[in-house]
């Protein structure tokens, strides 16, 4: 039986991720312009980079969807034609659109392949026919949809469908929570969601016992699908799309590099070999994440996807000390630190493909060479040269025991 | 302009025929978010509310994953029969309505739907089946009014009743107590949060899932009058969670003016709030979420400040295809918005050598610029 394999579609929430993304891995990557996506406290594209970023991925053969998932109010549109026919000019693979009147300007306006957001929150056969109506070529279909489900919407409405794998997850179906617009005056559907459902909860549950429950109880888990990538395959699931605009370079590179290498060995192989999922998961534990979850993947989520703690990023065990700008023999490898790290420390360094490249930092100096005891977040450092090291590159370190 | 609500019994139906009313949304508990009529009860006020001379509004507005739409178009069948109007909120249902029944169907469109394309594109797919669209309670007042004017169907908007904030289809109270919960029951709870400055949001877990609601009920019955001169064709008032006997203070209210409209709030059980009524800034914020200061990377960007070191030198990671040559002149922006000019003196690579000219995507040393820090943008002069 031949399959289909889907593409691993990476968050690019700057032009510099966009390039580690594809460097990486990835097949697709969604980027934001300044405006009209859900992202506002991103980086987000500026037009010069959106046609830089666009340049830099198809001459790599990567793809690239911007986004366009807000849902917009009447000055909003108004707003809206002069960056689609710059989006078209450029030439973007689609864009990914949750209003309908967004899907109407831009079918009105350009030929551009719309892509229906999981902010539509698109869950069935039917709903899917109706946004095909309407111009639609792909439906990233609301993360309450099953693989299985998500086949059926396939191959009964015949579209493309594109599905998250990895990330984040809203626990109200995406598109149907107002929390923010109404408590804190920020339209979380126009980019200003203030995760309210990460907040600890003092719940009244009219118990005989005057106490209350204390809980993160709207807290999700983060989505994690790797044990499950053949069963996207054998459902014809077109896109495994990555949570994450708003994070890391290394997330966003470990993601790519990760998912990617996975499909390419199920696709020689047609399985998985417990220590290579055993090695994969562990490099995805390697990036600031929840507790893990499947969510509805399988089977609607139940108890067990709820996070229910704290929110907080320093409980990663690794974290990203820096990216390498420069690596050659004669001026070694230059790094730009983000967190600091002593002489003597033993540093990863990710390269695009294949294993981690470890590394004892015993020499290292300042641009200007003068040796460093401890490097410090913003500034340049270098290593001697190590073959296989090359700019863009990704340096972790293990922080945590 | 006409009043629509719900009823949950043979009482309310009785109640709704005295007041004047001349429809009713009944909730049936497989379908409706919050309905909790079952099939036998369903049927009955129906017929009653037939004999009534009422309108039977069948509200279907949960949202719904395949397995679970499969079976409910399946599972509706049996109730077309009985209902004037189908009410739908998710756009599979209305598929299915559309091409499943020959009934009117009214199209919840509450969930953004805040311009006038898109509710111009529902209409428009509806083929004419339309009879009704419900337009969010985040739309200020001047666009309910254009709405309404342009819009070839009657429109609806909420004028009292909870604001719902938050719907997921997990179960997230029933995890929280001891006894063993069945779907079929309904847990309540109200929650706080330091982190929020509302306390006491209403949270309910049903069969569908779980919702919180606002502390206070929407209420624009005191705007009636406005509303009705804008052509709104419906106000939906919901006393599912407080006292339908308060129907007639309401029909007072949006009869007469909102003269009596401080004793109501005396009588109603929440705190009210009008919304985004007069206005919507739920964007205004937005331009603090960021230093828009480092937004504009336009064609003269030339790069950023990745390292600054006083008396010596900035590095500058040259991103704009056209690199950075010696003889440029250079425009630095800090992110506090301080601007600085500077000309090259000294231009290095990494390997320390001096050069004319560094490429796109490699770090350029220049002399150091007094003021200047990590993060700057760094531009071309014009």
């Amino acid at each position: 039986m031949s399959h289909h394999f889907p593409e691993i579609l990476a968050p690019a929430g700057s032009l510099d991720k966009l390039k580690v993304a594809v460097l990486y891995g990835a097949n697709a990557v969604y980027v934001g312009g300044q405006k009209f996506g859900l992202r506002t406290a991103a980086d987000n594209f500026t037009l010069e980079e959106l046609k830089e970023g666009l340049a830099f991925a198809h001459e790599r053969g990567v793809q690239v969807y911007v986004v366009l998932n807000s849902f917009l109010h009447d000055k909003d549109i108004s707003e809206l034609p002069e960056f689609i026919s710059f989006l078209e000019s450029i030439k973007v693979d689609a864009v990914i659109v949750s209003d309908l009147g967004v899907v109407k300007t831009v079918s009105k306006l350009s030929k551009i392949p719309i892509h229906i957001s999981t902010q539509a929150s698109t869950l069935n056969v039917e709903a899917a026919k109706l946004w095909k109506s309407m111009g639609a070529t792909r439906i990233v279909v609301g993360r309450e949809v099953s693989i299985k489900e998500a086949g059926k919407i396939k191959r009964e409405a015949n579209i493309e469908i594109e599905m998250f794998i990895h990330g984040s997850m809203c626990m109200a179906y995406s598109g149907h929570c107002v929390i923010s617009n109404f408590t804190q005056g920020r339209d979380s559907n126009r980019g200003g969601c203030a995760h309210s459902c990460r907040f600890e909860y003092s719940l009244d549950m009219g118990l005989d016992t005057e106490e209350k429950k204390k809980a993160y109880f709207m807290s999700s888990k983060d989505l994690e699908g790797l044990r499950v990538l053949p069963e996207f395959i054998n459902e014809g699931i077109d896109s495994l799309k990555i949570e994450g605009r708003m994070k890391s370079h290394l997330y966003a590179g470990t993601m790519s590099k990760v998912y990617s290498e996975a499909l390419a060995y199920y696709r020689e192989h047609g399985n998985f070999l417990s220590e290579d999922l055993i090695h994969w998961e562990s490099e995805l534990s390697k990036v600031s994440h929840r507790a893990y979850t499947q969510a509805s993947l399988i089977e609607k989520a139940g108890e067990e996807s709820i996070f229910n703690e704290r929110e907080n990023s320093s409980d990663s065990e690794w974290q990203m000390v820096g990216k390498v700008l420069e690596a050659n023999p004669k001026s070694g490898i230059v790094i730009e630190v983000r967190n600091a790290f002593n002489q003597g420390d033993l540093i990863e360094i990710l390269p695009f493909k294949g294993p981690a490249i470890s590394i004892l930092a015993n020499e290292i100096t300042d641009i200007m060479l003068r040796p460093v005891q401890r490097t410090k977040p913003s500034t340049l450092i270098k290593l001697p040269f190590v073959k296989g090291v090359e700019a863009f590159h990704l340096v972790r370190q293990k922080v945590k025991a | 302009m006409k009043l629509t609500t719900f009823a949950q019994n043979l009482h309310d139906l009785n109640l709704l025929k005295d007041q004047g009313i001349d429809e009713v949304i009944l909730g049936h508990c497989d379908f409706s978010r919050f309905g909790k009529l079952k099939t036998e009860q369903y049927f009955e006020l129906a017929k009653r509310a037939k004999e009534l001379g009422l309108k039977v509004i069948f509200e279907w507005d949960i949202l719904m994953t395949e397995a679970v739409f499969s079976k409910a178009s399946q599972d509706i069948i049996p109730f077309l029969d009985s209902l004037d109007s189908l009410r739908i909120q998710d756009p599979g249902a209305l598929e299915w309505g559309l091409r499943s029944t020959s009934k009117p169907l009214q199209f919840i469109a509450e969930n953004g739907n805040h311009n006038i394309e898109a509710l111009q594109g529902w209409i428009e797919h509806g083929q004419g089946r339309l009879e009704r669209i419900v337009l969010s309670i985040e739309l200020p007042k001047n666009k309910i009014e254009e709405y309404c004017n342009i819009l070839d169907i009657p429109c609806e908007i909420l004028g009292l009743g909870r604001i719902l904030l938050f719907y997921t289809p997990r179960s997230l109270l029933g995890s929280l107590i001891d006894e063993k919960f069945t779907s079929n029951e309904e847990i309540s709870a109200i929650g706080e949060s330091e982190e929020s400055p509302h306390k006491g949001f209403p949270i309910i877990e049903n069969r569908h899932g779980t919702f919180m609601f606002h502390i206070k009920d929407f209420c624009l019955i005191d705007f009636a009058k406005e509303l009705e001169a804008f052509g709104l064709g419906y106000l939906r008032v919901d006393f599912r969670w407080s006292e339908i006997s308060l129907l007639k203070n309401v029909i007072q209210i949006v009869k007469n003016g909102s003269g009596s409209f401080d004793s109501f709030k005396e009588l109603y059980p929440q705190e009210l709030m009008r919304g985004f009524y007069l206005v919507n800034k739920t964007d205004v914020l937005f331009p603090k979420l960021k230093n828009h200061r480092l937004q504009n990377r336009d064609a003269d960007y030339i790069g950023e400040v990745i390292e600054a070191e006083k008396s010596s030198h900035l590095a500058i990671l040259v991103k704009n295809p056209q690199g950075l040559k010696k003889t440029d002149k250079l425009r630095i922006v800090h992110p506090k918005g301080n601007i600085f000019e500077a000309e090259i003196f000294s231009l290095r690579n990494l390997g320390l050598d001096e050069v004319e000219f560094i490429p796109s995507e490699s770090v350029g040393l220049i002399q150091f610029v007094g003021g200047v820090w990590v993060k700057s943008h760094v531009f071309y002069q014009n």
